[in-house]
């Protein structure tokens, strides 16, 4: 059957069903199609954390500030439970050296006007009792937030729908038919054609494949992250709470040097705490680039594990009941594109890295409002794909 | 008590009806329907419940099954606590 569309999205996670929701809302006729059930890929193998915290002060901040405060608004618009709290999060300061960029870091992000402050030695423990005794210090951001991925992506599929988006799940692109004047004209599935001006890769880490059907080169690399489940038990801390060398890890600073074990390095680990809302918590975090690789490896669960205990000693005794590994779409500097592109009706939205979930819904609205061809909330120039267009990529 | 309210997986206490709502919402796997309602990602990570799932899956879809993907086994195969698997039990 052919069918025919205002926008197509490719891709069922968090990015493309947040995409589908805002394109809806504008009385687009909507079709996303999804090659297995919603949030089959990287968007149900992730923590839910919804953070400023972990973003460089300047426009990634901003960026997601943007995103965060429009969690409210949407978790009450949309009729399905998707466990949103807001608690606030907590960056736990071990040495005196990371005090001092603790310090700067907090002092920029206040200037942006948010929410944060540091902690003394004295706070941070009445904050978190069960901390280990030797953590000098926190940093607070308070307007941080979590929910569960996977009912986000439900739950805009299911919004969405209501508003008369069309969603085809268990359907693979199998390719992109352009027009004589090498627009978009078609996407082509395994279950038929869709006749469409527009298309949307928000595909995480299979974007280069789709790109490759327009012969796009979208340079994003899968970057593995494994996480432990913990057995349900007595609240080992109340919120968010994460190792502030997590930054390091994350953007792989080179002026600075934890001082953790060698493995720690490797792996790219850096501790962080989620509790969930079933009354148990998840443990993260490691970063490693090993393909399309989602087996756990060994070694890092065990990091994982010491570097749990080395935060919150009385973990020592609370068992692990599961671990997973999912894939981040990590782009060279760590920002996602949300672009047009070279080929007219051919739009990206892929590449968070580490922030899909958090950042899903800005990447929603700016998409639609480049479709819309509107001014957009917030200028997208760093999120353009063609900032990579000097690189030699190798997708 | 009618088999609506009959509790599928004891450990996070998921209903017969919660696990056929979640295959009306889409749900055409075991690993789908676990992502819906959580059944299955408890204490006994589904060893008690998987079979049941599997069978209202398989009512309620007109599957096989033998066509019904049992879903992933993840480590570590028993509970184990943080201080063993980090090598740090004796500290
Ligand atoms: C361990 C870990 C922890 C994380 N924690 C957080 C966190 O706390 N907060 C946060 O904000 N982010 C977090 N992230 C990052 C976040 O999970 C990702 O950025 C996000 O899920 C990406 O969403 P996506 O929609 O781009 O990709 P995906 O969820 O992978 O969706 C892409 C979809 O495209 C589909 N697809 C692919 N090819 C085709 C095709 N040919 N046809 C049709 N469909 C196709 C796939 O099946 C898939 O469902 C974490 C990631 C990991 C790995």
């Amino acid at each position: 059957m052919t069918r025919s569309a205002d926008v197509v999205i490719i891709g069922g996670g968090a990015i493309g069903t947040a995409v589908t929701y805002y394109l809806a809302k504008r009385n687009l006729k909507v079709i996303m199609v999804e090659k297995g059930d919603i949030a089959q890929g990287t968007s149900s193998k992730c923590d839910g954390n919804v953070l400023i915290h972990d973003k460089l002060p300047g426009y990634d901040a901003s960026l997601a500030k943007l995103s965060q405060d429009m969690f409210p608004g949407l978790t009450k618009e949309i009729d399905y439970d998707m466990h949103w709290t807001r608690k606030g999060s907590l960056l736990l300061i071990e040495s005196q050296q990371e005090m001092e960029v603790a310090k700067e870091f907090c002092r920029k992000q206040q200037e942006q006007g948010l929410p944060v402050r540091i902690m003394d030695q004295y706070e941070v423990h009445e904050d978190e009792p069960k901390l280990a005794k030797d953590i000098i210090g926190g940093l607070e951001t308070q307007c941080d937030g979590s929910l569960d991925p996977m009912a986000l992506a439900y739950g805009l599929t299911h919004g969405a729908q209501k508003l008369g988006a069309e969603i085809l799940t268990y359907t693979s692109v199998t390719g992109i038919g352009l027009n004589s004047d090498g627009s978009v004209g078609k996407v082509i599935t395994d279950k038929g054609e869709i006749l469409t001006k527009n298309v949307v890769n928000a595909a995480g880490i299979w974007a280069p494949e789709i790109g490759a059907m327009v012969n796009l080169k979208i340079p994003i690399k899968p970057r593995q992250g494994q996480i432990l489940v913990a057995e349900r038990t007595f609240p080992v801390a109340r919120r968010k709470v994460v190792e502030f060398g997590y930054l390091m890890a994350k953007f792989e600073g080179d002026n600075y040097q934890r001082s953790v074990p060698p493995e720690m390095v490797e792996y790219g680990i850096a501790f962080v705490f989620e509790p969930t809302h079933a009354n148990n918590f998840l443990i993260g975090s490691s970063r490693r680039f090993v393909g399309m690789d989602i087996t756990c490896h060994n070694g890092v669960l065990k990091a994982l594990a010491q570097r749990a205990v080395r935060f919150f000693p009385v973990m020592k005794d609370i068992n692990v009941i599961r671990s997973y590994a999912g894939l981040r779409p990590y782009t060279p500097d760590h920002m996602p594109i949300v672009s047009d592109s070279e080929v007219p009706g051919f739009y990206v939205a892929a590449g968070h890295e580490g922030d899909g979930i958090g950042l899903s819904l800005i990447t929603g609205k700016l998409m639609t409002q480049i479709i819309c061809g509107e001014q957009t909330e917030i200028t997208i120039d760093p999120l353009r794909l063609s900032r990579f267009a000097d690189e030699n990529v190798s997708a | 008590m009618n088999d609506k309210d009959l509790l599928v997986c004891r450990c996070e206490e998921i209903s017969d009806e919660e696990i056929r709502e979640a295959i009306r919402q889409g749900a055409r796997t075991i690993t789908g329907i676990k992502r819906r309602t959580r059944a299955g990602m408890g204490l006994c990570q589904g060893r008690t419940c998987q079979r049941l799932v599997a069978r209202i899956l398989a009512e309620e879809t007109g599957m096989k099954p033998e066509d019904i993907d049992p879903g992933t086994d993840r480590p570590p195969v028993k509970p184990v606590s943080f201080g063993v698997l980090g090598g740090v039990a004796n500290d």
